[in-house]
């Protein structure tokens, strides 16, 4: 399904014709022009000059979020032939192609920076480049799948809307289609919990249970909260917001809704202060997320495992398809 | 000794039955076809083929889930109860769909046979006399033309490909090609639903249609498809007698609902 806002130019007309920085000038000049026209809402197309701490920037931050997508496949793919209805098996085959799709996506966007797919591939399954932390934990009843769907694709959404006014104009035309599809991703997993929380005494236990494991990782999925000045990632205008304030954005639309199911979210700290107009909450456990970013959770291994020898075992079709025709493969 | 004559009432509740064979065939093929192929989503060969895999697996469920619409309009039963709660031997898919997915060569053999044998009987069926079963097949063949097409892309890709790609393919219809025909099998109440017009043509006949359809193919690319085995065209055990990869298959789909079957999920 595609937005159809998406296929609008994310460039203005007056944006379009050759920007002053794509001039022959003298490197610093250009550095300059290029700053001020990022700095000023200007957008960056694939082909333009940039400098070389934006390129790297840009790559590094969407190259991470194309190894979310791929990775964030395998906890639910694994209750693809698990799903107990015809409706819940289409909702999620389908909610799966879609993540695959953006990786897709993400990919292709991360390849005119300058890294061939291939390379980031061998680096993420080498450990070498990193995923999102919600994707190094196991998936153990089929309520995670629902949580997963739910409030995970909810905390990832908060932070890729405000992506769609990234200056990297190919990412944020890209963030337009994928948030479109998220907002779907997040109905069919909300469907999943309320099914659950209005079923059976056991039902509702498994998916409060799937809550409880979920939250802390979910807490810690946006990061550590930083200074607004020293992020470059902000300076750029690469993204717009920062962890603390995408957290805010996230319990400030989410808790109420997961209350309202009469489920009970497992910090005791958790609370609006009205008078400081923001959220407190048990401090996340920040050393428990650099180790699993790290490759060090408790299904990060497995996963990257999984995914190396699914590679292997198929690496003859993509032979297949890069030798030419007839010759020996 | 003279057989009585069946009244008609008897003769109504029998084609009854045999329509209800016919759409169980129909559902459960698509249905573990669907899930066998579902299996790719996420691992397949590269980006751009799990997302045309996964949707073909999709398009597989879509059909059988209205098949069992079908079914269930016929019984006054339920889709999701028809599809997921029977014990695994009451399936009644086709042998073809009963071998697990196996490597990528094994996954498009399989699909380009099911595909090129499942046009030949959606064409028929188009015409049946039922006509809830042929408004659908309307629908369905435009999506199942796509599915052909990129079977026949693949079975030609590795068919031209020396080596590996070729030595693969060849393994794999030595192992489900035997198999192939089951697709088109008769039925056990084949007769009767002849008869009525509900299924246009015998098997016999789908069969012949459907070898002048392939045998080009194979023999522009000099593959070969092995003799039918026999159990593959026995009504008795064309859709029968299922093997250690759907009693897997099963015991996973199965499982979630299995914990409460009587819940809504």
């Amino acid at each position: 399904m595609t937005d159809p806002l998406a296929l609008d130019p994310v460039l203005g007309e007056g944006e379009r014709s050759r920007l002053p920085f794509n001039v022959d000038l003298p490197h610093d000049e250009r550095f300059r022009a290029f700053e001020d026209h990022v700095l000023a809402g200007g957008k960056v197309e694939a082909g333009d000059w940039m400098p070389d701490e934006y390129r790297l920037n840009v790559l590094r931050f969407v190259e991470m979020h194309a190894n979310s997508e791929l990775m964030g496949v395998l906890p639910e793919r694994d209750w693809i032939l698990r799903a107990p209805t015809l409706r819940r098996k289409l909702a999620l085959t389908a909610k799966i192609q879609d993540e695959v799709g953006h990786a897709q996506l993400l990919y292709r966007v991360a390849e005119d920076l300058g890294k061939p797919r291939e390379a980031m591939i061998d680096d993420l399954l080498a450990g070498r480049t990193k995923f999102h932390n919600v994707f190094h934990y196991p998936t153990r009843t089929w309520a995670d799948i629902g949580v997963i769907a739910w409030l995970v694709d909810a905390a990832a959404i908060v932070a890729q809307q405000a992506l769609r006014e990234s200056s990297y104009a190919p990412y944020a035309r890209t963030m337009k289609k994928i948030c479109w599809e998220e907002s779907v991703h997040i109905m069919h997993g909300r469907d999943v919990v309320v099914t659950l929380a209005a079923g059976t005494v056991e039902q509702r236990a498994m998916v409060q249970e799937a809550l409880d494991r979920w939250w802390p990782p979910l807490m810690q999925m946006h990061g550590p909260r930083s200074e607004r000045e020293a992020d470059r990632d902000l300076h750029w205008r690469i993204k717009a917001k920062t962890s603390e304030e995408l957290r805010q954005e996230f319990l400030t639309i989410y808790v109420p809704r997961v209350l309202e199911l009469g489920l009970s979210l497992p910090d005791p700290e958790l609370r609006f202060d009205a008078a400081a107009g923001e959220w407190r909450y048990s401090e996340p456990d920040w050393a428990e997320l650099r180790s699993v970013v790290t490759g060090h959770g408790p299904a990060s291994q497995a996963r990257i495992g999984f995914r190396r020898v699914q590679r292997e075992e198929s690496r003859w079709v993509r032979e297949t398809i890069l030798v030419p025709t007839g010759a020996a493969a | 000794m003279i057989a009585r004559a069946r009244l008609p009432r008897d003769r109504e509740r029998d084609l009854q039955k045999a329509t209800s064979e016919l759409l169980l065939a129909l559902a459960d093929d698509d249905f573990v076809l669907g899930f066998a192929d579902s299996e790719w989503t996420g691992i397949a060969p590269h980006l751009e083929e799990d997302v045309a895999m996964s949707s073909m697996a999709q398009d597989e469920l879509g059909h059988a889930a209205a098949y069992y619409g079908l079914l269930a309009d016929l019984s006054a039963g339920d889709p999701d109860r028809i599809a997921y709660d029977r014990p695994a031997d009451a399936f009644r898919h086709c042998r073809l769909v009963d071998h697990g997915r196996g490597d990528w060569a094994r996954t498009m053999a399989r699909r380009w046979l099911y595909d090129s044998a499942n046009a030949v009987r959606l064409e028929v069926l188009a015409g049946s006399a039922n006509r809830p079963l042929a408004d659908l097949v309307v629908k369905v063949r435009r999506e199942e033309t796509y599915h052909l097409l990129h079977g026949e892309a693949w079975l030609e890709r590795l068919a031209r490909h020396d080596g590996e790609p070729r030595r693969r393919l060849a393994e794999a219809l030595e192992l489900v090609g035997p198999d192939a025909p089951s697709v088109l099998a008769p039925l056990p109440s084949e007769a009767l639903l002849v008869d009525a017009g509900i299924q246009p043509l015998p098997g016999a006949e789908l069969l012949t249609r459907w070898s002048a359809r392939i045998e080009p193919v194979l023999g522009r690319l000099g593959l070969d498809l092995p003799a039918a085995a026999p159990a593959a065209l026995d009504p008795r055990t064309a859709r029968s007698g299922h093997g250690a990869a759907f009693t897997w298959l099963w015991t996973e789909f199965s499982s979630v609902r299995a914990l409460d079957p009587r819940a809504t999920w």
